[in-house]
Parts: C-alpha cells; structure tokens; sequence
C-alpha cells in the first residue's frame, strides 16, 4: 500500500510547481526573451566582379590561405570548410585540393614567395616550368583567402558553487566575434583579378547560468563560409549575377 | 621477505608515479612530414653534399619556466627535406663525408642546423604557435677551399588548436618548407655564388670547346 502511494504524494507535491510555472508563461518569456534577442548573427557580404568569366567545364578551382601577415591567418578549418562547401550541392565547381596544390607548385606558393599581385604572377608563370606545372593541376583559378575570426568584446560572468547539498552556477556571460574575410578570385590563364567578396559577419553569444549554464552560441565563422561560398558559386558560374565594377585602373 | 618485497613494490609503484609525473610535465614533437620536390630548374654543376651526423640526429631541447620541458626531433624531418631539394637543384649530386675530395665535383656543400626557436602562447589573446630556425650552407671548391657561407632562415607559424604538440610540430615543418624554399629560389642568387657559378660555367665552356678542337685535331 505504501509503495502505491508513494507515486501519489510525489504527483502531489510536483503538481503545483508545473502549474506555478505555466500559470506564468511570461515570466520565463520575460527572463529568456533578451537573451534569445541579444545572441545572433549580423552578416554583411559585399561582392564585386571586375570580368565576366565563368567556370567552363574541366576547369578547376584552389582555395588558398593569405599567410604573410604575422598577427592574422584564414583558419586552416575555414579554408577547408570553403573547399568542401565549394564542391558540394547545387552547382557544385571541381576544386584542387589545397595542400596538393601548394605541393606541386612548390615552392612557388609557400608564405614567403607566393604572389602578392597579378604583376607577381604574370613573372610567376613566365617561368616555363611553373607554367607547365599550372597547366598540368587543371587549376585555372585561386580564391584567395585573407581574414580571420576574432573575439571583439566579451563581458559578464558566471559564478559557480558546490556543496553538500547541491552544486550550481548564477550569473551572465556573453561575448561577441567578428569574422572578416575576403575572397579574391584570380584568372591564372589571363593573370588578372577576377574580383572580390568581402564578408564581415558578427556573432554575439550569451551564457545565462540560472543553476545549469545554458549556452546560446552564435558561429559567426560558420555563417561567413555559408555566405561565401554561396557568393564564390555564383560569382564563378554567373556572368551577369553581378554588376562589373569600374574598368581595371579607373577608380 | 615480504618487508623486502613491499619495499621492492613501492619503488616500482614510485618509479611508475615518477614516470608518469614526468610524461605530464614534458612534451615531445617528433616533426615528420613529406617534402615536395622544389619546381626549379636544375643548375649546370655537380655538387657534393655533406649532411653532418648532427643534423641527421637533431634534438632540440627547451624547458620553459612554469610549464614543461620540450623535445623536438628534427633529424628525420632534415633528411626529408633536403634530400628532394639538392637533388633538385643540381645537376647532379653525391653524397660526401669531407672536403678536400674528388676533382670530379663542381663544388660541396655542406648543411648545418644553427639555431631553433619556438614560442608557444600562454595568454588568450596569442593564438599561434611560432617557431624560427636557421640553418647554414658552406660552400666549398673541391680542394675544400671555403667560397660563402650563407645563413638560411625560415619561419613558421599555426594556430594553436587542441594539441600544442600538433601546432608546434605544424609550424616546425612550415618553417622547413619556408627555408627550403628560400634556398631552392635564393641560392644561385647569392652574390658570392653567383660568381661562382659563372666561373664553372666559364671552366666546362673552356673544357668542352678543348675536348672539341682536340677531337677535330685527330680527324
């Protein structure tokens, strides 16, 4: 009898908690609606064509990391994560892989010697063994890749304690990130620049912590290779998806 | 017997613990990668390459104050790396243990690791994990005369991710690549061997244009 009864008294004693919590809908609508509010992502993606070229079939792409600079560097994940996106869905594009690029052309694409400009390559691939090299990759355009994700503010704080009783966290913490990158997009075989996207996307988190810690994470960087890699297919297989931008040398 | 065998037990129980305290304050890095042949055009000389023991076994070794002590293998990464790269850059090389040597050579160059550098981030706000090395290249005539040395560095850097270990093995071989690529470019550039390469240039047109007049003397 007692063993049936147990269930009841727990029923009981749970019962007016869940109607106190449903009788007050806009309390936790109140407490959760900011934060929801406060943690996102802003995108901003800027592009711009100078030529007409399209992708033609065979022709293949390599997506390369701008690794001169000494307090910046596209993630290696970014790099990949562009590759792959590239080749993958709805018009897919023939992308070389990175690192077998950079290692048939070595060491013509390493940090040091890699072309800065379309003059720097034009002299590149007057030399017939890296030509012959660039003929022999399939690859006819790179998609150079220059930005990085970084952690522009952060605030707040999370407390946390543990006893006898119990264990639990209270407080706030929130951060923001900014990935900014740019994709510029070379014609080997004409040696110039194709054009460039520019993406500044910005992601706020927040971390309330009412006993557990509930993480609302933004992927600031994740939204910047969704955005670019949508822009990069349509860039590469539209000839008219963009306006072209003043003729080389204007402006 | 049996104080005899605890006290047995407990040196090994303490050789284990020491054992174990150690792995958990050192790092090592073996850096191993595969080096691409560089994509330049042969030299018109045949040189004899000297690569030091040394630099076949190379060990760098780096405790860093409030956190661990670091050991990074080079020497078989140096063996991958310059093998493919001579190979390349000259017409024809040999492998040579001292100068003086054989007359048949053009020159000898011989490779050594001077000086390694490595910074791994300890605050946030640096995330890469950089690493510097320099290496030196003497040239020497084959009666084992000096003609240059030059000093070639190269730097390396990667992201700090999960492993420390990882990144410092990743800029390490960065780094290799870069010197690579700065002697495959650079080395006939030089001043000094400039010079040097126009003389031979000068010595086997000289040669060949004696062989040829003796040749036509005979028919």
């Amino acid at each position: 009898m007692n063993q049936r009864q147990r269930p009841v008294s727990q029923q009981r004693n749970q019962k007016p908690r869940t109607n106190w919590l449903a009788a007050r809908p806009w309390l936790l609508a109140a407490a959760l609606g900011p934060l929801f509010g406060a943690c996102g992502v802003e995108s901003h993606l800027e592009p711009y064509k100078q030529t007409d070229v399209v992708v033609s079939k065979g022709e293949q792409l390599v997506v390369l990391a701008r690794k001169q600079h000494s307090n910046h560097e596209a993630e290696e994940g970014f790099v990949q994560c562009i590759s792959d996106a590239l080749a993958k869905g709805d018009s897919r594009l023939e992308v070389h892989s990175t690192k077998a690029f950079e290692d048939s052309m070595y060491p013509w694409f390493e940090p040091s010697t890699a072309p800065l400009s379309t003059d720097d390559l034009s002299r590149l691939l007057e030399k017939p063994e890296v030509m012959q090299q660039v003929k022999k990759t399939g690859v006819r355009y790179v998609v150079w890749l220059d930005g990085s994700t970084d952690r522009v503010a952060s605030g707040g704080g999370i407390t946390c304690a543990a006893g006898i009783g119990g264990a639990g966290c209270m407080g706030l913490a929130w951060w923001e990130d900014d990935s900014r990158y740019d994709a510029t997009v070379w014609d080997i075989m004409q040696a110039e620049s194709a054009g460039t996207i520019h993406a500044d996307v910005k992601g706020r988190s927040v971390m309330p912590a009412i006993i557990i810690p509930l993480p609302f994470i933004a992927r600031p960087q994740a939204a910047a290779c969704r955005g670019l890699t949508q822009q990069l297919k349509q860039f590469l297989t539209s000839p008219h998806g963009y306006g072209a931008g003043p003729e080389p040398g204007i402006g | 017997m049996p104080i005899l065998s605890r006290i047995r037990s407990l040196r090994v129980w303490s050789a284990i613990a020491a054992g174990v305290l150690l792995a958990a304050c050192s790092s090592n890095v073996i850096v191993e990668s595969k080096f691409p042949s560089p994509l330049v055009e042969a030299l018109p000389v045949r040189m004899g390459i000297i690569i030091p023991e040394e630099l076949y076994n190379y060990i760098y070794q780096e405790e860093i104050r409030d956190e661990s002590l670091w050991t990074i293998a080079l020497g078989d990464a140096n063996v991958a790396m310059l093998n493919p790269l001579y190979s390349k850059m000259f017409r024809e090389t040999r492998k040579v243990n001292a100068v003086p040597t054989d007359e048949s050579l053009d020159g000898v160059l011989k490779t050594t690791l001077e000086k390694f550098e490595f910074d791994v981030p300890v605050n946030e706000k640096n995330k890469f994990v950089e690493v510097w090395i320099q290496y030196q290249l003497t040239l020497f005539e084959p009666n084992g005369n000096q003609v240059v040395v030059w000093p070639v560095s190269g730097y390396g850097k990667h992201q700090l991710g999960h492993s420390r270990q990882d990144a410092v093995q990743k800029a390490a071989v960065t780094a290799m690549r870069e010197v690579g690529a700065a002697i495959s470019t650079k080395f006939a550039q030089q001043p000094q061997i400039k010079t040097w390469l126009a003389e031979k240039q000068h010595e086997s047109t000289a040669a060949a244009g004696v062989t040829t007049a003796q040749s036509e003397a005979k028919n």
